[in-house]
């Protein structure tokens, strides 16, 4: 077969499929990339973009579809089929060794010397000049440990260039890089797109990826929902491909809460060095008050400091009109609850049954001079699972072996089950069925209705117009965008998240 | 800096101000004789702690090494008494019982996928039951220690080739010197490093985590084999006892030289520093006239400061790192 030229299809997927138990993940996905091409693959969250890398790279077997490497039709079972193909992902950080140099990592599984002993000189000078070649500020013999995010990341570039990778994937690259680092980053990139190397770039941040890319394909609910070469790049027209012609025009359902009522809690330029910087808001009695944006926008290190979970370096939080410092050890006394985002090791315990997860919450009223009436608790678990619907409807289940949606709801009964003033809940229906999430939605408004004051962290744009009275846009630790009366879009929420605060034609586009 | 080489000023700064104290305050420590014994005392726990600071640094830990010496001495001392076999034949059924021992821990570990610490302390037990049972006994039952006759056996707790040093020692600096080697400059010593500091990425590079697993507890049974044969060799007879407390003392030299137990961090010029200074600690000690038994509390609260140590400067990195990224974000507002 003939060398494929730049600028000719290399590698090719087609009528991709994926099921997973019923739902379908890929529904007949085509994609392909091009030698020495900046390929962007776009999607909001479940749009199907990591179940389409993990087939491509061999961690995920596919249901349907083909896949070709230079015309001829290949199987990629596991890794080792995806690294021989030439396919290589640019892990975070994660994936290198701290403790050994920069040529050690690269050379690791594969060390070159005789009789088992390791040519470290030889393996330097290599990996100093393919170093000297890219012209990446890292020296060879340097401990990975003493790099910064972006150095390391150009080792997992070089790492994956010293296999000879052809395709290199990269998800979220700049997630962690200050705006130089980035700016290194796209450089390195256009230089192995220059020396034939194509790049499959993920990316949150629209306007880089507007700028990198020669092609974008965008997936949305599994399926193709187009695809555009540089040339024809409008980022508005982007956006509604991600979010779909029907829903960018809906807006929050719900009417707005009336700001009349009582503020429960307020937050006054709170900061955290890294985390989070300035940010204000009040919450009434009643409200629900969403904070969204991507990932890593500092929403949830907000929350965590107003239970008192994490610290905050200066501002105030502002509870029933008294200036409190919260700790966590007395917030459930005072009426606070939290609903973590990883619900497997922070919301319960998987090896105990829902009356002994929900009593944790409720020892203050089980215990008498520190024992506890087992038949109150055994109590307080059948009402649990009476008022949030349990299914099965049996407190005396280990909540381990219950579904997602029904591990949420026994986290929900914890709080349900005593007098709450405030909840603060992260991302509740993260891996939850569609049946279930709107079943969570209903206790939160019930929540609300009680005259709770609820603020809820979410990502899933549908879920936050579905439930807020009040939506706050969070961006690199900053609060960028308040929407107050109700006109927010998804899309209008989509472009503020990804950093389009104003006009799109600003957008540097080449 | 790298975290190792904090590591590696602070114990050596630790062992040279313990010598310097002891010299200036006592008058017989920095004597030809003291010293000699010294190395000679440190040297089995020495030779056990180097086989131990390859496990720990493939992050885990061998709380058997100990115990297995006890094992491998009592079979050389059953072999001798009830066999007529050469002591060839008896050293080299030693070191087979050894390395199977180093394979079962190596097995729960690497196939069964049991945390090291519960592999390793159920196989102590299994060691030292098996030490009662090759026990030799009267015919009352009771169990006695046999001597053992040999000087090929007892030639090991004798003085190297006409110096004052004893065999031991020499034996206990050459493995760390082979070890050193062995670590840094072959392929596999990088693959233990590699395991210890990050599995799933040492898999994906190829290294499989069974024969690495395998390869360091069959080097520290090595080692508790090596061990076993100087103890023997020195008193001449073993005692069911043998060696049970020694695998802390190992754990103990390896951690204070700066083997992590996260892993991926040590080596054996660092368990050198370490055993001696526990070494010279309890000779200090004794020294004073204090008793040798706070060497135990001393060499703990010394751990605590070390762990502790480990923690924070994690910390401290990962704090730079989001401070720098912090600013770094700042310059970026500015800009735009």
């Amino acid at each position: 077969m003939s060398e494929v030229q730049r600028g000719e299809v290399l590698f090719e997927m087609k009528n991709i499929e994926k099921i997973f138990s019923h739902v379908h993940a890929l529904d007949h996905v085509n994609f392909d990339v091009r030698k020495g091409e900046v390929h962007a693959l776009l999607g909001e969250n479940g749009a199907g973009k990591s179940t389409l890398i993990k087939i491509l790279t061999g961690v995920y077997p596919k249901d349907g579809g083909q896949i070709f490497m230079e015309g001829k039709e290949v199987e990629i079972n596991d890794r080792d089929d995806a690294l021989a193909l030439g396919i290589a992902v640019i892990f975070q950080e994660l994936s290198l060794i701290p403790s050994l140099t920069v040529y050690q990592n690269i050379m690791l599984g594969k060390e070159e010397g005789k009789f088992g002993f390791v040519n470290a000189r030889k393996e330097k000078k290599d990996i100093q000049d393919l170093i000297d070649r890219y012209g990446f500020p890292v020296t060879a013999d340097a401990t990975v440990e003493t790099l910064s995010v972006a150095q390391k990341q150009m080792v997992e570039i070089l790492k994956a260039l010293s296999t000879n990778a052809r395709i290199m994937i990269m998800d979220e690259p700049t997630a962690s890089l200050s705006q130089r680092e980035s700016e290194i980053l796209y450089k390195i990139i256009n230089q192995l797109r220059d020396q034939g190397v194509s790049i499959i770039y993920i990316s949150h941040r629209l306007e880089e990826v507007f700028n990198l890319s020669d092609r974008i394909t965008v997936l949305r609910d599994g399926k193709n929902a187009g695809e555009v070469e540089k040339e024809d790049i409008v980022p508005s027209e982007i956006v509604k491909m991600m979010i779909g012609k029907e829903l960018s025009e809906s807006t929050a359902s719900r009417s707005l809460h009336e700001s009349d009522t009582e503020v429960e809690l307020e937050v006054k330029n709170l900061s955290r060095l890294g985390y989070y910087e300035d940010v204000s808001f009040k919450v009434h009695k009643g409200e629900v008050l969403v904070l969204t944006g991507l990932v890593g926008a500092g929403r949830t290190e907000v929350l965590r400091s107003i239970y008192g979970a994490d610290p905050y370096d200066s501002g105030e939080i502002i509870f029933e009109g008294k200036v409190i410092k919260p700790r966590i050890s007395d917030a459930v006394a005072k009426g606070f609850g939290l609903i973590p985002e990883d619900r497997r090791t922070q919301g319960f315990s998987p090896l105990l049954t829902v009356t002994r997860n929900v009593a944790t919450t409720n020892y203050d009223k089980l215990a008498h001079g520190g024992f506890v009436n087992k038949k109150d608790e055994d109590e307080l678990g059948k009402k649990a699972v009476e008022i949030v619907d349990l299914r099965p409807a049996n407190p005396n289940v280990v909540v381990g072996n219950l579904s997602g949606g029904n591990q949420q709801k026994a986290v929900l009964g914890k709080w349900l089950t005593r007098d709450l003033k405030v909840i603060l809940i992260d991302e509740p229906t993260v891996g939850i069925d569609i049946g279930a999430k709107d079943e969570i939605y209903e206790f939160v408004e019930d929540l609300a209705k009680q005259g709770v004051a609820v603020i809820l962290v979410s990502s899933d744009i549908a879920e936050v117009l579905r439930v807020a009275h009040r939506i706050i846009v969070m961006r690199e630790g900053k609060i960028i965008k308040e929407f107050k009366d109700g006109v927010a879009t998804q899309e209008d929420i989509l472009l503020a998240s990804s950093g389009f605060t104003g006009d799109e034609k600003e957008v540097a586009h080449e | 800096m790298k975290q190792e080489t904090v590591r590696r000023i602070i114990s050596f700064s630790l062992l040279v101000i313990l010598i310097v104290v002891l010299s200036v305050t006592t008058d017989n420590f920095l004597t030809a004789d003291n010293l000699i014994n010294l190395f000679r005392e440190c040297s089995v726990v020495g030779i056990l702690a180097v086989g131990v600071t390859f496990v720990i640094i493939s992050s885990g830990n061998n709380l058997s090494s100990g115990a297995m010496l006890g094992t491998v001495a009592m079979v050389i001392a059953r072999l001798y008494h009830s066999t007529a076999l050469s002591v060839t034949g008896i050293l080299l059924c030693a070191l087979l019982v050894a390395i199977c021992l180093g394979a079962l821990n190596g097995f729960c570990v690497g196939v069964l996928q049991i945390p090291d610490y519960i592999a390793t302390l159920s196989v102590q037990m299994i060691c030292q039951g098996l030490t009662y049972v090759l026990a030799i006994r009267t015919p009352g039952g009771q169990i006695t220690n046999e001597i053992i006759n040999n000087a090929t056996i007892t030639g090991f707790g004798g003085k190297f080739l006409g110096t004052p040093i004893y065999r031991v020692t020499v034996a206990f600096f050459g493995l760390a010197l082979l070890g050193q080697i062995f670590l840094r400059h072959t392929k596999i010593g990088t693959h233990i490093y590699a395991m210890g500091s990050n599995r799933k990425s040492a898999e994906y590079s190829g290294i499989s985590f069974v024969r690495v697993k395998m390869l360091v507890f069959i080097l520290s049974a090595v080692c508790s084999f090596i061990a076993a044969l100087y103890l023997t060799g020195r008193n001449a007879t073993t005692d069911v006892a043998s060696g049970t407390t020694l695998s802390f003392q190992a754990i103990s030299g390896a951690v204070i030289g700066g083997a992590s137990f996260a892993g991926g961090r040590g080596d054996m010029i660092g368990t050198v520093i370490g055993v001696l200074f526990l070494q010279i600690l309890k000779n200090g000690l004794l020294k004073y006239g204090l008793p040798p038994n706070w060497q135990l509390l001393l060499s703990g609260l010394v751990i605590v400061g070390m762990i502790v140590f480990d923690a924070a400067y994690n910390e401290y990195m990962e704090k730079r790192t989001t401070k720098a990224a912090a600013i770094a974000r700042e310059k970026k507002g500015a800009k735009s």
